[in-house]
């Protein structure tokens, strides 16, 4: 059993205006459990109130209600946070610097020094690719090597636990992959890694568990395969002629006709499954193939989400009447 | 402890790397060159005063007369280049890396704090050394008591500095630190004091007279610490009387305490 990195319980933030006047609430209630050594995606559009929880954990804004523990420490011990590297979204760099003095800076401020440090730094420039520009100003980086040199920085107190806030930003289709593999070695070395992002198929990739975000509240949590799969759908192939079957068979199972020699079908549960089955069975179909049917993680968050925004544009209009 | 000297070193390599601070060291430079050449073509002047006390050294006397402009302006342009330090620090994407690392607040702040100090600090050393060095070669008059100007200046920046840095906070702004600053520097301390000296007997009602004692009192004494505690620090003579240096003192104390108050509990 994983010790837990993340745990959160009840977690809320409401923002308030200067006067008080105006409340928004942009996290509600949040439980979190997020083992150690794996990599969690946290999903949700814009506004949802992801990086409100990247910035509750690391101290950077404080909870209205509810508590959280990282590392088994509490999120207002600031020593805790030389186990943790972050990568915010749109961060920035003092622009005079180098990127190696940018390495250096944040390196000693991790409690690293010397030439343990230089040797860090070298180190982590050369995972990112930027090691020809370590003596070159920031100013003078474009977006993706921005990126490059901020993943590095986030790595190189060698942490426990690494945040990454749209890692990928800016980056283009080669250097994604690279920081696909650098996750995914990291996650082989037994680091955790919360991974907020909207690229939806590069978590599919590389998460364990993702959680999906809408409006503060959190509303699926799971294991990639968990949240795809399509519980009732399944798609079969078979030998035999389907038409020859009776009217009731196809009725039952309503199969359709994917192409291909493939056929689709509903079922209510297992047992459904296993009467349609056999079914087919006694009626001379040889069953060749069948597979249980997915969403792509897309597929199913777009449709979550639309879901959710119905219901409460339901719940708002039952409340105007 | 690291930590604060890390952040305080990398605030000074921020202030190098900001053009008004090079503006800073090329006017000093010019001002010196000036006064070197004034110097050097004037082989005639002779103020020594045989027989005069220290306290009444003519060249004490120059020595003021050029540095009391120049200290005011030394001072309103640190505090130019030093209000900005604390909102630059405050803007998001820069917060948040610093707030991610294992420092706390409470140092970052002071840090800023200690490192527009140790800026300005450097800055004036080198102009008031400077101008010593100069009278004191031209004049072959070896006025240590001179140097004193350094700490009475970087001291008064100290005080406006705390203002500047707990608005900061408040704002995520430099114009109003700054701004505020300047009107206390330049209006309202020399106000104050004109009321408080010469005007104070005049006012018959109490509850103004309450009013403007508090205000006094409350208000950093810039004109008084830049006037009177200078010239007698500078001239080797007892400071006659501490209440300026002490009130404004505890105005550091109170607004680097708000601010940091403040700044432990602020949302980023």
């Amino acid at each position: 059993m994983n010790a837990i990195a993340i745990e959160t319980t009840g977690l809320t933030k409401v923002y308030s205006s200067s006067f008080g006047k105006k409340k928004v609430e942009a996290l509600f209630d949040l439980n979190l459990s997020i083992p150690e050594g794996t990599i969690f995606g946290f999903l949700g559009p814009n506004g949802a109130g992801k990086t409100t929880l990247v910035k509750l954990l690391l101290g950077i804004i404080f909870p209205t209600s509810g508590s959280a523990k990282i590392l088994g420490g509490g999120i207002n011990d600031y020593r805790v946070k030389s186990k943790i590297g972050y990568l915010p979204e749109n961060h920035k760099y003092p622009a005079y610097l180098t990127g190696g003095e940018v390495l250096k800076f944040f390196g000693k401020l991790s409690g690293l020094d010397g030439i343990i440090l230089d040797k860090k730094i070298d180190e982590m420039l050369e995972l990112v690719q930027m090691t020809k520009w370590k003596k070159s100003k920031v100013k003078t980086y474009s977006k993706g090597m921005m990126q490059r040199l901020g993943l590095a920085q986030a790595m190189l107190n060698d942490p426990e636990l690494i945040y990454l806030d749209e890692p990928t930003d800016g980056v283009d289709p080669i250097g994604r992959k690279e920081i696909r593999d650098i996750l995914i070695d990291l996650k082989n070395k037994r680091k955790t890694i919360f991974l907020n992002s909207h690229l939806l198929s590069e978590v599919e990739l590389i998460t364990d568990s993702v959680g999906i975000l809408n409006k503060g509240m959190l509303l699926r949590e799971g294991t990639v395969k968990e949240l795809t799969e399509k519980k009732e759908e399944y798609k079969i192939s078979m030998e035999g002629n389907i038409e020859n079957l009776p009217a009731d068979v196809k009725r039952d199972a309503n199969f359709i006709n994917t192409g291909c020699g493939y056929y689709s079908f509903k079922v209510a549960d297992t047992q459904d499954l296993n009467r349609i089955l056999d079914l087919l069975r006694n009626n001379g179909i040889i069953i060749k193939e069948m597979v249980q049917q997915k969403n792509t993680l897309e597929e199913m968050f777009i449709s979550l989400i639309n879901e959710a925004e119905s219901t409460a544009n339901a719940s708002q209009k039952e409340s105007v009447k | 402890m690291k930590n604060l000297w890390i952040l305080t070193w990398y605030t000074l390599r921020e202030a190098m790397a900001r053009k008004v601070f090079i503006s800073f060291f090329i006017i000093s430079i010019l001002v010196l060159l000036v006064m070197g050449l004034i110097f050097g073509l004037s082989n005639n002047i002779s103020l020594g005063v045989s027989g005069a006390t220290h306290f009444e050294n003519p060249i004490i006397n120059v020595e003021m007369m050029i540095v009391s402009p120049l200290a005011s302006l030394c001072l309103l342009l640190a505090i130019f280049s030093s209000s900005s330090f604390v909102p630059v620090m405050l803007e998001k994407g820069n917060i948040d890396l610093l707030l991610s690392k294992p420092v706390s607040r409470d140092q970052l702040l002071w840090a800023k704090f200690l490192g527009g100090i140790l800026v300005v600090l450097l800055n004036i050393s080198f102009l008031i050394f400077g101008i010593w060095l100069i009278i004191s070669i031209k004049f072959s008059f070896w006025d240590f008591y001179f140097l004193n100007i350094i700490f009475s200046i970087t001291f008064t920046f100290a005080v406006l500095y705390s203002l500047i840095v707990l608005l900061g906070v408040m704002t995520k702004s430099s114009t109003l630190g700054m701004m505020l600053a300047y009107f206390i520097f330049i209006i309202l301390s020399p106000l104050l004091f004109l009321v408080e000296d010469k005007f104070n007997a005049f006012i018959k009602n109490k509850f103004l007279k309450d009013l403007i004692d508090a205000f006094y009192y409350f208000i950093p004494k810039t004109h008084e610490l830049m006037g009177k505690v200078t010239v007698n620090l500078a001239s080797g003579k007892a400071i006659d009387n501490y209440q300026p240096v002490l009130t404004s003192l505890v105005f550091l104390i109170l607004t680097m305490g708000i601010a940091i108050s403040i700044f432990r509990k602020k949302d980023f």
